[in-house]
């Protein structure tokens, strides 16, 4: 069993953080980053091509983190694969010791750098979720008996500032019913929204870690609203960002989401830090937010 | 109905070699209607090709309404301006894909230049407008969705939507359509049947929708054929 899943299981309010592979073999960096966290954090999600931006896979990365001691989450998106690859990907990582698996969507082409390219969503998010479920079952998807039957731990995404919500909510059902064991949400910032989000899903007893995306700063966080898909920063929290002096961002960033921590942790099961390349900070948030 | 537009001057004038002579054909139903090729976009299009310096032996468009992607209507067109077409070295044809095949059947394999781009199958909103509803996958799934097709109205496609990136209601892709499944739901909410996307959606049976597909046509039973094997519909014997 995974860490992960034990201590989502055990209620041990886990932490995990993100890293997100760059365009090139220079892989050392990030791992880095990830490795001087492992002892912060329970696990590391690695992502897949967000933003639709041409880039190292995210399971060689995975494989390179497991290498060096840090527990990996796999990322998967529906995007760029038909369903006889990404049915491939997940055996494909089981063989290679990975077992959290997050399955998403994806974002779409037109997000990324490669905008000619043809965007495959064979399976959706929901359709995945099954796939891993009938793998770790013995079978594929078609139903074929496999030789030799993996133990994946599959998470989803949801996204508690989505509105109509209950259209988000009735997706997330489907995700549980398709085998969705925990879910990280996108970026929380409106906790209020969110405890009400938790109120709506607690009855369905699966773990749901909070996404905590950090602020850089006032006109990133504008950038994430205009380009980013599921990402809402308000107005005030703009505005602190604003008002802070340059040389005083990673100090903000780190209070704005301790704090947010702070408001959230007692309703939900976890949180899932995306600190967008300043890993140096993920510590500094864990002791912050009284996590550690 | 087809949409289309068209080609750009430059592109058409590119695929004629010097000294080539053109008959231009056109389509009086959808390129009508989208104004790409219609008995007036035809006319006009062999007066451009002419001041372009191009030889244009002479042009032709259905009878109104009638559509140029019925072989046996263009085998007539080209018997009835046998001269004109004997002439040409080329046809440039300002109709869709299929009215663009017709022509190359009806000329028995002549050389065919298409003028126009054909886009998508779409409702004829107003005279100005042509909105795209159906994707021609195949295999219609619009009566779960309240009419409204998620291949089509969805940038991603999904069956089990939405993705979560809308924002304010609006397409992560395009900003300027509406999140295609936050239109299904509305539907689905005020038809009084949102139990419909609660279930799960199986993937997609490509076979149906990936080329080659053909269609035997019958007066009362019909066969579709496509990778995913043969579909023989009858109305009679219920």
């Amino acid at each position: 069993m995974s860490n992960l899943k034990e201590a989502l299981k055990n209620g041990k309010f886990p932490v995990t953080s993100e890293i997100g592979p760059p365009k090139g073999t220079n892989v050392e960096h990030e791992i880095e980053a990830a490795v001087k966290i492992k002892d912060k954090v329970t696990a590391v999600n690695v992502t897949d091509l967000q933003s639709a931006v041409m880039r190292v896979g995210s399971l060689a990365v995975c494989r390179l983190l497991k290498e060096r001691g840090v527990e990996p989450v796999l990322q998967v998106t529906c995007r760029d694969r038909n369903r006889i690859s990404l049915q491939s990907e997940l055996l494909s990582a089981a063989i290679l010791g990975i077992e959290n698996v997050l399955c998403l969507t994806g974002d779409h082409i037109v997000l990324g750098d490669q905008k000619e390219a043809r965007p495959v969503f064979d399976l959706d998010s929901v359709q995945l979720l099954k796939a891993v479920s009938d793998l770790n079952s013995g079978v594929d998807m078609e139903g074929h008996e496999l030789d030799g039957t993996p133990d994946l731990f599959p998470g989803a995404v949801v996204t508690p500032e989505f509105e109509p919500l209950d259209l988000q909510l009735i997706k997330m059902k489907k995700k549980i019913d398709a085998g969705a064991q925990f879910f990280q949400t996108q970026a929380v910032y409106d906790t209020d929204k969110f405890k009400a989000f938790m109120d709506k899903v607690s009855q369905y007893n699966v773990p749901v870690m909070a996404g905590i995306v950090l602020l850089k700063s006032a006109g990133m966080a504008k950038f994430m609203n205009e380009n980013v898909a599921g990402v809402f920063v308000p107005d005030n929290l703009i505005e602190e960002m604003k008002n802070t002096a340059k040389e005083d961002r990673k100090k903000k960033a780190v209070e704005i989401a301790a704090r947010i921590i702070g408001e959230v942790k007692d309703c939900c099961q976890g949180i899932h830090i995306m600190p967008l390349g300043w890993n140096d900070v993920v510590s500094n948030i864990v002791e912050q937010s009284e996590l550690g | 109905m087809h949409a289309t537009i068209q080609k750009p001057m430059e592109e058409i004038l590119s695929f004629l070699r010097p000294g080539e002579k053109v008959f231009v054909f056109g389509c009086s139903n959808c390129a009508m209607k989208c104004h790409s090729g219609g008995p007036e976009e035809t006319k006009r299009m062999a007066e451009r090709l002419k001041k372009k310096g191009v030889e244009v032996t002479g042009f032709v468009a259905p009878p109104e309404g009638a559509s140029l992607c019925k072989l046996s209507l263009v085998q007539k067109m080209v018997g009835e301006n046998k001269a004109e077409v004997d002439a040409a070295d080329s046809f440039v044809v300002l109709a869709c894909g299929q009215g663009f095949h017709t022509v190359v059947d009806a000329t028995e394999g002549g050389l065919v230049h298409p003028g126009c781009d054909t886009i998508f199958g779409g409702e004829t909103v107003r005279d100005d407008l042509i909105n795209e509803y159906c994707s021609l996958c195949g295999e219609c799934i619009a009566d779960l969705t309240g009419g409204l097709c998620p291949l089509t109205l969805c940038a991603k496609g999904l069956l089990n939507g939405p993705c979560g990136g809308a924002k304010d209601g609006k397409c992560e892709a395009d900003t300027n359509r509406d999140c295609g499944w936050v239109l299904i739901y509305e539907r689905l909410k005020s038809l009084g049947r949102l139990e419909n996307i609660e279930a799960y959606q199986t993937p997609k049976n490509n076979a149906k929708w990936s080329r080659l597909r053909s269609l035997d046509v019958g007066a009362t039973v019909s066969t579709f054929h496509s990778l995913a094997g043969e579909r023989t519909i009858s109305q009679e014997n219920d």
